[in-house]
This record gives structure tokens, sequence and C-alpha cells, in this order.
């Protein structure tokens, strides 16, 4: 009986629960082929366990800011995140923003578009994830709150000056 | 990653007891910003048997004024300090110092005893296993610097001895400006550490079974003039080449109190006491400015390709004492200056 009491304590230690664009998500931790390992990142789980390779990981080192990701409202770089420390929390990615329903794209990924603010497009989803937590604490940004907002993201095709733009279109009182 | 075994500690207590049974084979884990480039990169001779996780220690996270004394708790956010209105308005070097590291999303989770702890960024000592690292040093107990007769362009001018690697930390600088105090919490227990004596040639003060639990600051009682200066390669997201903080008192046009703190010169952060002894009594204009500089850095020793740093710390310090305003990260995209693009 006691053991069984304690397998079962460690089994509910062993899993890992946050949501994921709203739906609920329930790992476990362990070294199995389908578990989460105490050493894997968020931007890992996110594209090898659940198949969401929206979220693009470039350095792997927290310098770019490609793998930006929304958590609990606040843009944070998953790859310097580890999945066994996100219990209880709300992630955001790209792949949440557009209308689950319609399929109508955020705003501000219609706007990237019109715009052309990028050329590869490998650093946009975290340009966007980063824009979308400016606009979502500030609707009103002047140029210089989006430059600041969107200096941790590198982009290698120099798409900064489309991006600005794009940003301030969306923004309420832009353009 | 290579695995590693993950603890939630969700005391002080707690953490202190994990850091002392795994005797020195385990790391704290706040932001993760700078741990999990040493577990990626796997730069040192020891990977960590396990990380202790202490996020979810509770009453840790707090900018609070207690008898006069500014109070920060560990885990308060970088992001926080930056953007704190007490801060601003009366610590205003730290609030600077705490917006200059990293970028935005790194300072939202990036914490400020994590930001005084960090390892350095030495190019030798950083080197990763996967391009054929880790490489060997003093700092690692084996061989001597590299970086003497190597690389060393971002190394330290003043005060180096046995390893030149600079204290990456820009909150650190703010914070011996205003003369902090670290509280360490231990299994003896509770020590205090000024932040100025914080660093060793090859360290930290901290033992295997300590750790930060708050940062302390003196009242700030007459209204001071405060400045960070950092420069930089790049704006945005980059480590300081040079920093430099100063809180000037001006009364009736003499200066009264000058204190001024360097960074990235040294392996701790040095206090300009000539400079600041210099400045007290004078008005402060270009020539005074000009010759607090000269005082501040007389002691440099600088390496074989590291003099630049003593022009960038001369000529940083003069702009703050003469008021110029730094540089701001956003100015990395000169948008407005770019012959290519027509802007409205
Ligand atoms: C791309 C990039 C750019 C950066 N730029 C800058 C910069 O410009 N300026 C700058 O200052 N830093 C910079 N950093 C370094 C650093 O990541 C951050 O400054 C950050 O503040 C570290 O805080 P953290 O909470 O994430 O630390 P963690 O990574 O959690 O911890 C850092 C170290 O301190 C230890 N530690 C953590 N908390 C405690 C505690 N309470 N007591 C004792 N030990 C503790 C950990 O074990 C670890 O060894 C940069 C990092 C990256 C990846
Ligand atoms: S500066 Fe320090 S860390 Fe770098 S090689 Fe020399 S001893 Fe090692
Ligand atoms: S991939 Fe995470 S910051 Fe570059
Ligand atoms: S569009 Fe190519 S990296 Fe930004």
């Amino acid at each position: 009986m006691a053991t069984a009491i304690k397998k079962k304590k460690s089994l509910v230690k062993n899993l890992v629960r946050f949501s994921v664009n709203g739906t609920a998500v329930e790992l476990e931790i362990g070294t199995l082929p389908h578990q989460v390992e105490t050493a894997h990142t968020l931007a890992h789980t996110l594209r090898e366990t659940l198949g969401l390779v929206g979220t693009k990981v470039t350095c792997d080192n927290g310098a770019c800011g490609s793998c930006t990701v929304l958590m609990d409202g606040k843009a944070v770089l998953s790859c310097m995140t580890l999945t066994v420390e996100c219990q209880g929390r709300s992630i955001t990615t790209i792949e949440g923003l557009a209308d689950p329903e319609t399929g109508r794209l955020d705003p501000l990924q219609q706007s990237f578009i019109d715009h052309t603010a990028f050329q590869c497009g490998f650093c946009t989803p975290g340009m966007i994830m980063s824009a979308k937590a400016l606009l979502a604490d500030n609707p009103s940004p002047t140029e210089a709150d989006v430059k600041e907002a969107l200096s941790g993201n590198f982009c290698r095709c120099i798409s900064h000056y489309q991006v600005l733009r794009a940003v301030m279109a969306t923004a309420q009182g832009g353009e | 990653m290579k695995p590693f075994i993950h603890i939630n500690a969700l005391t002080v207590a707690e953490a202190v007891a994990a850091l002392a049974a795994y005797d020195g084979r385990a790391r704290l884990n706040a932001g993760g910003t700078d741990l999990m480039g040493l577990l990626k990169d796997e730069f040192l001779p020891e990977y960590p048997q396990a990380v202790i996780n202490i996020k979810n220690v509770a009453g840790l996270d707090y900018i609070r004024e207690e008898q006069g004394m500014l109070q920060i708790g560990a885990l308060t956010r970088l992001s926080d300090i930056a953007s704190s209105p007490l801060l601003r308005e009366r610590y205003g070097a730290l609030a600077e110092a705490a917006q200059a590291v990293a970028s935005p999303q790194i300072r939202n989770v990036a914490t400020l005893a994590g930001n005084l702890c960090q390892d350095v960024r030495c190019c030798y000592y950083r080197y990763p296993r996967h391009i054929g690292g880790p490489i060997s040093c003093a700092r690692k107990g084996n061989g001597p610097c590299l970086a003497v007769k190597g690389d060393n362009r971002n190394h330290a001018i003043l005060e180096g001895r046995k390893c030149f690697a600079v204290c990456p930390s820009d909150t650190a600088v703010a914070l011996a400006l205003f003369d902090g105090q670290l509280l360490v919490a231990g299994s003896a227990g509770e020590r205090r550490i000024a932040v100025r004596d914080f660093y060793t040639p090859l360290g930290n003060q901290l033992g295997k079974d300590e750790l930060v639990r708050e940062i302390e600051l003196p009242a700030i009682t007459a209204s001071t003039r405060q400045t960070f200066h950092k420069f930089t390669l790049r704006k945005p997201i980059d480590f300081a080449v040079v920093s430099v903080a100063t809180l000037i008192t001006v009364v009736d046009g003499v200066c009264s109190d000058a204190r001024i703190a360097l960074g990235a010169v040294a392996p701790g952060v040095v206090r300009a006491a000539a400079a600041e002894e210099f400045l007290r009594g004078r008005t402060i204009d270009p020539a005074s400015a000009a010759r607090a500089g000269e005082l501040a850095l007389a002691g440099a020793r600088p390496l074989s390709k590291n003099a630049y740093k003593i022009e960038i710390a001369k000529t940083l310090l003069k702009r703050a004492l003469l008021g110029h305003p730094p540089a701001k990260p956003s100015q990395g995209i000169v948008h407005d200056k770019c012959p290519h693009v027509k802007t409205k």
C-alpha cells in the first residue's frame, strides 16, 4: 500500500502541465522517447514533441530572438527556457495568432505580409511575437517604442525597416 | 543539453540544502539566461549533476524601502528594475543599468542576483565543447591565462592578476556606485558582502552552499544626478566594452559628492577613488571632467590588444560628468539615416 501511494505520488510529480495557444498540454517527464527530458528547452518541446515548428531556433543561445514566444503575455526566449519549469504557464506561439475558426490571420501577421516585412522569413515568427507583446502592453507605441521592443530580434536579411513600418501600421493611430 | 537531475526548491532553506547536498556539483537556475549557455556549451570541465530551480522560491521578488534602506529581492527581474518608478526616481543609474542588459526577452526573465552571479564571457573560457572545447586556463585551475598572449580585446585593463576576464554584469556597476551589499544565505546562516568585494580573482565570494537572497542599498539623501553609460560594439544584445556609472551632487555649482564606478575594465567593479576625491569641491567643466578621466584610468595596465579601452573609459566618464545623454539601445537601428529607405 505504502509503495503504491509513493508510486502514485512520483507519477504525479513527473508531469508538467501548461497551456499552448489555449490548449492544455500534459507531458510526462522522463528519458523515454515520448517523454520530456529535464534538459529539454521549451523551443525543443514545441517543435519536436508538439510539432509546432512555427517557432524557429537559430542561435539556440539567447542572442537572436527567433525563438521568441509569449509566456503569460510576456515575450521570452523559448531556447533559454526549460520545459520542466513551465508548470502552470500559458504559452502563445505564432500558430496561436490566427483565428482558429476562420483561419484569418492576426492583423499583425497580415501587416507583415502587406509590408513584405521579411525576406527569408526565419526571424519573422519571433519578430511578430515580440511585436505582439508590445502592442498588448502599449497599443499606440512610438517608433522608438517599437525599436526598443524589437531590439532583441535579429534579422539576417535586414528586414528591420519594413518590420518597423508593418508594426506601426498595425498600431492604433499608426500610419 | 546533456541530462541533469532537476530539483524544484520552494524555499531558500531547500535551495541551500540542495546546494550543500551536491557539494559544488549543482547549479542554481534563476532566469536561466546565463546558466543555459553553460549547460549548452559544456565549457566547464565538469558538467553539473543537478540544476536547482529557484524561480518558485516565494518572497524573493520585491523592491521595497525599509528603515531608509532599499531592498531588492534576489529574484526581481531586470525588466521590473528598469521600470520601477521608485528606482527610476532615486536610483536611476541602477534602472538604466538594468535596461542596458541584453534584450527585452532576456530582461523579462533575468534576475538581479543571476545578473550579479553570471559567469565571465572570456572567449577561451566559454569555448564550447561542440567545436573542440572546453579549453583549460587559469580560471579553471589548469594552466596559464590564454588571453594574455591571445585575444584580449575584451579583457581587463585594471586589477587583473591571474585571470583577466572582466566582470560582465551591468547591474554590478550601478550597485557598487550605491555601495550596495549582498545578503547571502548558506548552511551556516546569513552574511553580508559588499558588491565591491564580491568578485575575486577567479570567481566570486559565494561558498558552495550559499546563495544571494537580497541586495541592499543605503538611502540616497541629497538630490543627485546619476548616469549609466555603456559602450558596446552593437547597441542591443551586447556586453559592455566599458561602462561607467556616476553619481554627482552639485550644491551652488560646486560638486559636493562624486562617485564613479567603472565596469568591464577589471575582474570586479572599480570605484575611481582618486577621481572622486579630485572632483569634490570643484565645478564640473570640460577641464575637470577630463582630469577626472585621467585620474580614474591612471593605474591602467593594458594587455597587448586592449589599450583602446582606456580612451573609451575616459571619454565615457567625461561625457557622463558633463551630462551628455547615453546612447539608447534602439539607436542600433539607424532608421532615419538609412539612405535607401524613405519614411514619412
Ligand atoms: C545574448 C545574451 C546577452 C547578454 N547581455 C548581457 C548584458 O548586456 N549585460 C549583462 O549584465 N548580462 C548580459 N547577459 C548575461 C545574463 O544572462 C543576464 O545578465 C542575466 O541577468 C542573468 O540572470 P539570470 O537570472 O537569467 O541568471 P541564471 O542564468 O539563472 O544564473 C546565472 C548564474 O548565477 C547563479 N545564480 C542565479 N541566482 C543566484 C542566486 N540567487 N544566488 C547565487 N547564485 C545565483 C546561477 O547558478 C548561474 O551560475 C547576456 C546573456 C545573453 C544570453
Ligand atoms: S582571462 Fe581568465 S577565463 Fe580567460 S583565458 Fe585567462 S584565465 Fe581563462
Ligand atoms: S534561438 Fe533562441 S534566441 Fe536565438
Ligand atoms: S527575413 Fe531572413 S532573417 Fe529576417
